[in-house]
Formats: C-alpha cells, structure tokens, sequence
C-alpha cells in the first residue's frame, strides 16, 4: 500500500518540545557538542573508539528524553542505499585500507571482489559511524528550535566578521535552507497526492518501484519547483517590505547566556573529543 | 435511495505524524453515506477534518482500525484494491490545483489523465476537447498555448478539466474554487451542476463556508473537531443557525435575514437558503 505522508519519514530538523536537560542548553553549548563529536567520529576508525562513541552519544540522546524508535524512523527511507553501499564497500575496497597497526588479511578474493579485514571493519565502522551521526543530529536539531540554531550559528561567527565572514547572511542562509526541507516535503506530499489523483501511479510499493518513481519525475519536480521558486519571490518580498538590510545595525531579541551547566558541559564534550583523538591510535582492536 | 450507497463510511478515526511524538488526530469516529447521484456539502471551520475524509474516498488515505470505508463496493482496507481504478471513478481536485500542472502544453497536460489509462491517440484528443469544453477553455485556442503562460484563473479551469478528463462518476473539489472570481465561479458551478443533472455525477463541495455551498447540495455534513456535529438536507441544516455559530460557521446572509424576520415576528413560510428562494419568500410575505 502507498504512504503518502512524508513527514513521517523525516525526523532530522524537526524540533521536538521537551524539558530535558539538552532542550535547556545554550544553543552555542550544543552546536559545540555537535561539532567536538563530529570531529571525534570522523576521525575514529577502531572498533572500540567507535564502540564507545555509540554508547556516548546514545547517552546523550537518552539524556534528551527523544524516544530512541524516533530517531531511528529517520534512518528507514536510507536503509536500502546504506545496504548497496556496505556491499559495494566490502566487496571491492580490498587494500584501500588497512588498520593502524595491523598486517593486512585476506578473507576472500575472486576476480576484482577482494574481501578483507580491512574492508571488513570499514563496512562495520561505516555503519556505527552513521548512526553516531545520526544521534548527533537528532540531538541537536530535535531540542533545538531554528532560531535558536540560528543565534547560535550567528552568535559563533560574529569573531570571524572581522575577517570578513558574513555571519548573518551564513546563518541566515543556513536557516532558510532547514526551513524550507519540511515545506517542501509538504508540497511534495501536495503534488503526489493530486497527480496520484489524475491516474498517476505514484508511491506505489512495487518490485521496480524506482523505475516508475523515475518516470513520473516530470509531474513531481516540475511543480516542486515551481512552488520552490514561488517561495523564494515570496520571501524575497516579504523581507524588502519589511526593510531588511542584512545584519548592519541589527540587534536581536534573544540574548544567549551561558549558564554554569553550559560551562560544564562544553568543558565535557571537548574533553572527551580531545581524548578520543589523542587515543584513536592506542586502542587495543 | 435503498441500495448501498456509493462511499459508506464508518467509525474512521485517523492521526497524521502516527508514531511520533507530533501526532496529530485528525479524525474521531466519522460516519458518513454518499450515494450515487447525490450532490453533498462537507463543511466546517479549519482542522475539522474535512479534507482528510475526503481523501479517504479516492484511497489517497488507507482506513485505519477499526474504522471502514467503501467505495464502490470495495472495502479499502484491503490492500489488493485497484486504487487507481477508484481514482479514475471518483476525481479529486485540491484547493490550489494549479500548482500539479507540469507540462509544457496546456492540451499535453490535460492528456496527462487519459494518457495513464492508456486511451488510444484519436479518444484521448476528443476526451481533452470534452473536458476543456466543460470547464470553458476554447479547445482550438488553449491546446496549444504554454501552461505556464495561463492566467491564474485558466491555470486553474487547465487543471479541473486534467482530472474531468479521467471522466470521473464522482467528483470532489476541496476548496477548489476558491480564488476564482465570481463570474467563472458560476460559470464553472453551473457546469458541472449540468453534468450532476444529466450524467448523474455525484458532487462532493468541501469547504468552510456556507454560502458557496447553498444552492450546490442536496445534503450537508457539518464537522468539527474530526467528526460529523450534523447532517441533514441543506434546509435541516441551516434551519439551526445557533448550532452552526457553536461550531464556528454562518448560514447564508439571505437565511440569516429570514431567521432575523421570524424573531421579528415577521412570518416566512419557508427558510430560504439561496437568494432566489429569498425573493420569492419575501415577496410571498409582501403579497400576504
């Protein structure tokens, strides 16, 4: 049966109303979080340093009070890709890459499908890695309103503007984009409902649903984009009639305070990044 | 009308984000018949639900436990259902329908319908000139002129007639023609009241307001809240105005003025619900 409900289906950048102790962090706090850990992840390659990042960022999704099958619903419209591309990894990277002190081991070869033990724990890594991610960024996007992301970011570059960064503008940029996923997801949903109506065989979950998804395209994207652009003139008019000129002379409502808990938090993160990376060579498998 | 009616449905409850923490439910127990032939009004204020019912009807939304509904004889919690079958007999218009326009040709895109149910070149031409004719674009002149290069309005007639073209035995417009100025308006809705007449479509109005359905319906579902407050012959239903102000709507001006003449002790015989049935009962009440 077909589902046209999109939004169901994207969990990342929706915010979720909450009273946790994440939801009450500076935003400032949890861009940092995000970026201390992201840097860890990417450049964790052990099982056990990837061990201990799932666990640790598990914790910190437990902390927000986000149901776990939540975050996970966000991966479903992924897992097929996620497969292809594990299999494709496994079957061909062979020797691309060996593990820090480690001989390399062939498991299996035949014609160009190399299988390997580095191959192995790329595949295996690859996978903890994304759902790593994936809990970084439910946990700051699902406790963290837009605009609160957006004084964040904004508030985060201002030192940069000396060197002619536009922090506003970025943030700005940055914010429009998130916003517009969940309105374009609607009017996707919008489309395919009336062109599902005139006789199309959208959404239909078949064998070769990709291929009739493929020629229906034309009568999906055409009025997405359409509607995408509408948007955008929308927008762009809306904000001259209200005189806006970017962030010259620009104060904001909101003033970000970190709090004690913020301190200690931050101070937290960047410890365990930091430690993660000075230890990424030294675990034992 | 004793055989079993056309769309049946009931006790349909429904919930959009289910499972999610920003679960919202739409609908709590809806019961509702719509036969064959039948012109029905689906009413009320923002969020009562109304176009998720409807889109019920053509299976763009599956039933969930325990509720039911069935069209056309088929239940549509069965997963088997050819739903593309059901569309091609019940056609759905949105309230911008302008906006699933896709082809470059205004006459391409109205074939977009028949072109799916695989109709041969020759009928899927005559079936594009019928439903151009049905909702006022010139065939000769139109065909070939770029969607895109439509007026508002014509964008609009363009994308009634791509779903008229399927040749629909219903037809529900969900706010559709609101936004369209009142001359088309009229010119549109009298169209397809000629069509309800002589071809036996049935009708389908979905909208918040009263007045654009008054003179269209032979019954009304009134709902708020996701479910159905009243229903009853157009007359039944606005012959209570106090409960359709609790549920956040109006009755026309013209039955206002009546229900405002009773209070006054000014008898009328009957309660007008368009303006014609207005005159004559007010120049009944003069002549009296």
């Amino acid at each position: 049966m077909e589902d046209f409900e999109l939004l169901r289906h994207i969990t990342i950048g929706q915010y979720l109303p909450g009273d946790s102790l994440i939801h009450r962090l500076d935003p400032r706090t949890k861009i940092s979080i995000f970026l201390f850990i992201t840097i860890a992840v990417t450049f964790s390659v052990s099982y056990t340093g990837n061990i201990i990042l799932v666990l640790a960022t598990m914790f910190l999704v437990l902390l927000s009070r986000i149901p776990m099958s939540y975050v996970f619903s966000g991966i479903k419209p992924a897992i097929p890709l996620i497969i292809v591309l594990a299999v494709l990894q496994l079957l061909l990277y062979g020797d691309g890459f060996v593990p820090y002190g480690m001989q390399s081991k062939t498991y299996f070869q035949w014609g160009i499908i190399h299988i390997t033990n580095g191959s192995l724990q790329l595949v295996i890594v690859s996978a903890m890695r994304f759902v790593e991610l994936l809990f970084l960024t439910s946990l700051l996007t699902n406790t963290t309103t837009l605009a609160d992301i957006t004084h964040g970011m904004e508030n985060m570059l201002r030192p940069f503007s000396r060197f002619g960064v536009p922090s506003h503008e970025l943030s700005l940029v940055a914010t429009i984009a998130l916003r517009f996923v969940p309105l374009l997801a609607e009017q996707l949903e919008i489309i395919m409902k009336a062109q599902a109506s005139r006789g199309a065989d959208i959404a239909h979950k078949g064998k070769l649903q990709f291929i009739t998804t493929a020629r229906q395209v034309a009568a999906l994207i055409v009025p997405l984009f359409i509607d995408a652009f509408r948007r955008a003139e929308d927008l762009i008019l809306a904000m001259q009639a209200r005189c806006y000129v970017g962030s010259q002379g620009r104060s904001s409502l909101v003033r970000l305070k970190f709090a004690r808990i913020d301190y200690t938090v931050y101070g937290l993160s960047l410890a365990f990044s930091v430690a993660m990376l000075a230890l990424r060579n030294h675990f034992p498998f | 009308m004793s055989e079993q009616p056309f769309i049946q449905i009931r006790d349909l409850h429904h919930s959009y984000l289910r499972n999610t923490p920003l679960e919202v439910t739409a609908l709590r127990g809806v019961n509702m018949g719509i036969h064959r032939g039948e012109s029905v009004g689906i009413i009320g204020r923002t969020g009562a639900g109304k176009s998720t019912v409807v889109q019920h009807f053509n299976g763009l939304i599956r039933p969930l436990e325990p509720g039911k509904v069935i069209v056309d004889g088929q239940d549509m919690s069965d997963p088997k259902v050819d739903v593309r079958r059901i569309r091609q007999k019940i056609g759905l218009v949105f309230q911008y329908p302008e906006q699933q326009l896709f082809e470059r040709l205004v006459g391409d895109d109205i074939a977009f319908g028949p072109k799916k149910l695989g109709m041969e070149q020759a009928d899927r031409r005559e079936r594009v000139k019928w439903a151009m004719d049905m909702v006022g674009l010139d065939f000769e002149e139109f065909k070939d002129r770029f969607t895109f290069s439509l007026s508002g309005g014509e964008m609009r007639k363009a994308a009634l007639a791509g779903v008229l073209a399927l040749q629909p035995e219903m037809l529900i417009l969900d706010e559709s023609t609101s936004g369209v100025d009142p001359r088309s308006r009229r010119e549109l809705l009298e169209r397809l009241l000629t069509l309800h007449k002589e071809h036996n479509l049935t009708l389908a109005f979905v909208s918040p307001n009263m007045e654009d359905v008054a003179g269209l319906v032979d019954h009304i579902y009134v709902m708020d809240d996701g479910r159905v407050v009243m229903s009853g012959t157009t007359r039944e239903v606005f012959s209570q105005p106090e409960k359709l102000r609790q549920h956040g709507l109006g009755v026309p001006q013209v039955t206002e003025v009546a229900h405002e003449l009773i209070s006054r002790n000014i008898p009328v015989e009957r309660i007008p619900v368009t303006v014609e049935e207005g005159v004559e009962e007010i120049w009944k009440t003069l002549n009296s």
